[in-house]
């Protein structure tokens, strides 16, 4: 174990300046902190509620595609954060929705639940299954609850250098897990994104599982302004371990139209859309 | 805008049911063509229409010999109809065809089904049914779902305790998947908030009860803890249900209050409903041949009070529900009662623990167990019945394979079912998968009675939208 911690921190010491693309080292100091930088992704403006549309294309190695439609929302309220999403087609997976409650206190567990149409049941699901993927994609329950923004309670930040990312330019940061056991549940020993500090947006990630080989890189693109915020419209995942990979497609997404709040109950999701 | 008829929709199953339609049927098709006559007609109204048929194709064959066991093929169209303000209807229905005749549909207690709810059957082999027709209103603070529907309660997997709502088919035992062998029925089920809980209230006059083979089915029950045996050189005969019939009087109604308190799921539910097990009555005679037993069967109402709840707390979820049957009528042992039946309560509870520790994998156990209380007399089950059960469900490639081991356990009599699957998805719309069914323990218990046809199955479904 003491060899682990040891090679561990060796690792981090010497590896984060050469992982970092374009590191400017001798700016370092004068550049945001990761929890500033951290801290500046989430503050930006999501609205207090969306919906919109999401289109999901997986693809394995070989070429097998497959696609979903759904239709998600999210609301801000006083204590957390409510999140649900309808899968609308196609038929195998159809009036499948998943609904989260992300508490703003780090101490209280996410709550959960799921509908399984085939059981006609809302289940309830382990906070802890946040490092699972979900529902056939390369995104975990956790990365989708947490869409573009960064975990503060389970990662610590420093940031690397600069960087650059779909022509700009940005501030590369590196997370590590808090804990083990967080690093466990997550699937990630190391995060390394590149954030482009002039909208406060990550544009490119790439994800370390926890034997350090590298699981997965994200990109984010087509980010645009609407209704006055900045979205983006295309994320792309591709899982270097098993060779799959999944393309997210926003479209028809709308900040300004009333999120009714009887949307987020298990009551809704059993119903669906 | 589309016209449609809706006499198109409705006189054909009405025709299909029977040609004697009672009150119930014509006041719940008289509310539906009035409120889909409004629907249709209003140019006020647009509607859309989703369309999607699965179908399916199963193949078994006994375990040890692969003899040919069965092959099923089944058709499931889907209509749903969405209207403005969220108004919605469905319309499912299912024409399944087998080969075997001794899984034949007709193989059942058919009286079983209420006049409304019963399946067309077509020769010995297919039936075309209709299970699901309702139509879903929402409005300010509340949902109305009305029709034939399934309406599904409690939190456990495979056991039931609180999911008594819907009768059940038996016809293949406890193998077919629940939402295929639960029987839906034609009810009004109104859902509502009250300050931080949320109510259900159901009304049910459709009066269907559990359907189990006959006639030397392939699943027929032979164990003696479910059909009275007669001594030898005694003579029996088994009259015609007698079913209740009043459409008010004999109607089952519901309530559940539900509500998400302190990080808990918490609900309580309240049935007053016949138990959907035709309890065999028996009026013993000697006769000039020697002693005679006729067996009456009967429906009996019980109330029902009970409730269930989940929490997650790190890698488990805690899941659980509870009843209490206020009249409960069980097997009397021997002669120990006059009529073969005894009256009691029954207290039945399950607790299930989920284990989500490894990715993409759940371990679930749960344990089952029902008390008998307040027996007037001896009777053939014991007073307390136990059984286990463990899920191990774990997907793969990126879940598109699934791999599931259900075991079922009943540490009373020390017979079981273990359930190994394996499925892939190779398309959005093509899945296959194999499966075995496996029973031992003794001839007498549940799940021993079934221990000839453990069997291998291989099956195909594809959909179309």
């Amino acid at each position: 174990m003491q060899k682990f911690i040891l090679f561990t921190s060796l690792f981090t010491i010497f590896s984060g300046p050469l992982l970092a693309e374009n590191a400017v080292s001798n700016n370092k100091n004068k550049l945001p902190s990761g929890e500033q930088v951290a801290t500046n992704i989430n503050s930006r403006d999501e609205g207090e509620a969306v919906s919109r549309k999401l289109s999901i294309e997986m693809s394995d190695k070989r070429g097998k595609t497959r696609h979903r439609e759904t239709m998600g929302y999210r609301k801000y309220y006083a204590a957390e954060k409510r999140t649900v999403i309808f899968y609308l087609s196609p038929k195998n997976i159809k009036d499948t929705a998943f609904l989260t409650y992300d508490y703003n206190d780090p101490e209280l567990e996410d709550t959960q639940w799921l509908y399984l149409p085939a059981l006609r049941k809302v289940r309830r699901i382990s906070a802890s299954d946040r490092g699972d993927y979900f529902l056939g994609t390369d995104m975990t329950y956790e990365d989708i609850k947490l869409e573009t923004r960064i975990s503060t309670a389970d990662f610590n930040f420093q940031t690397l250098g600069t960087c650059s990312a779909d022509g700009n330019s940005g501030l590369q940061i590196e997370g590590t897990p808090k804990t083990k056991k967080i690093a466990r549940e997550l699937g990630y020993s190391k995060t390394l994104s590149c954030v482009d500090n002039k909208i406060w947006m990550v544009r490119h990630s790439r994800f370390w599982d926890i034997k350090d080989n590298l699981l997965k890189t994200v990109t984010i693109s087509n980010i645009e302004k609407v209704q006055g915020i900045w979205t983006q419209h295309n994320i792309d995942v591709e899982n270097h371990k098993t060779g799959h990979s999944t393309k997210l497609t926003f479209s028809a997404v709308d900040y300004q139209s009333p999120v009714p709040d009887d949307i987020f109950t298990t009551n809704a999701i059993k119903r669906g859309l | 805008m589309p016209h449609l008829t809706v006499s198109k929709v409705l006189i054909p199953y009405a025709q299909v049911l029977s040609a004697k339609p009672r009150l119930i049927l014509a006041t719940i098709n008289a509310v539906l063509v009035a409120v889909l006559s409004c629907l249709f007609t209003s140019q006020a109204y647009a509607f859309d229409v989703q369309s999607s048929l699965i179908s399916s194709a199963e193949w078994s064959a006994r375990s040890h010999n692969l003899k040919r066991q069965n092959f099923q093929l089944t058709l499931e169209p889907e209509f749903i109809l969405r209207f403005d303000k969220r108004v919605k209807l469905t319309a499912l229905s299912r024409l399944r065809s087998m080969s075997l005749d001794a899984l034949s549909p007709k193989k059942v207690t058919d009286n079983a089904y209420s006049l409304y709810s019963k399946p067309l059957f077509i020769g010995n082999s297919s039936e075309f049914e209709l299970r699901e027709f309702y139509l879903e209103i929402p409005s300010d603070n509340y949902y109305f779902t009305l029709g034939k529907q399934q309406v599904v309660w409690g939190k456990a997997d495979g056991l039931k305790v609180l999911d008594i709502v819907n009768p059940q088919s038996y016809r293949e035992f406890i193998l077919e998947d629940f939402d295929d062998s639960r029987i839906p029925q034609w009810m009004v089920n109104i859902e509502t908030s009250v300050g931080e809980w949320d109510a259900q209230f159901l009304w049910i006059p459709d009066q269907s009860y559990h359907v189990l083979p006959v006639d030397n089915a392939l699943y027929t029950p032979t164990s003696p803890l479910l059909i009275p045996k007669p001594p030898p050189g005694v003579s029996v005969e088994v009259e015609p249900i007698d079913q209740p019939g009043r459409t008010l009087m004999d109607s089952d109604v519901g309530l559940r209050l539900s509500r998400f308190w302190k990080g808990w799921d918490l609900s309580l539910n309240y049935l007053y409903q016949y138990d959907n097990f035709a309890l065999p009555y028996q009026r013993r005679s000697i006769t000039a041949n020697g002693p005679h037993v006729e067996i009456e069967p009967q429906y009996r109402r019980t109330h029902v009070l009970g409730g269930s709840f989940s929490n997650a707390f790190d890698d488990w979820v805690l899941r659980g529900e509870v009843a209490y049957f206020s009249d409960r009528y069980f097997l009397a042992e021997g002669f120990s009662d006059i009529d073969g039946i005894t009256k009691g309560a029954e207290a039945s509870y399950v607790l299930g623990l989920d284990w989500a520790g490894l990715e993409n994998t759940l371990i679930s156990g749960q344990l089952f167990q029902s008390a008998a209380l307040n027996r007037q007399s001896a009777t053939l089950r014991d007073k307390t019945n136990s059984t286990l059960s463990l899920l191990v469900n774990h997907t793969l490639l990126n879940e598109t394979m699934e791999l599931r081991l259900v075991w079922l356990a009943n540490t009373n009599i020390g017979d079981g079912l273990f359930r190994l699957r394996a499925s892939y998805e190779w398309q959005d719309n093509l899945k296959t998968w194999v499966s075995t069914d496996t029973y031992y323990g003794s001839e007498e218990g549940i799940f021993g009675q079934f221990d000839d046809n453990d069997r291998l199955t291989f099956g195909v479904e594809l959909a179309f939208e």
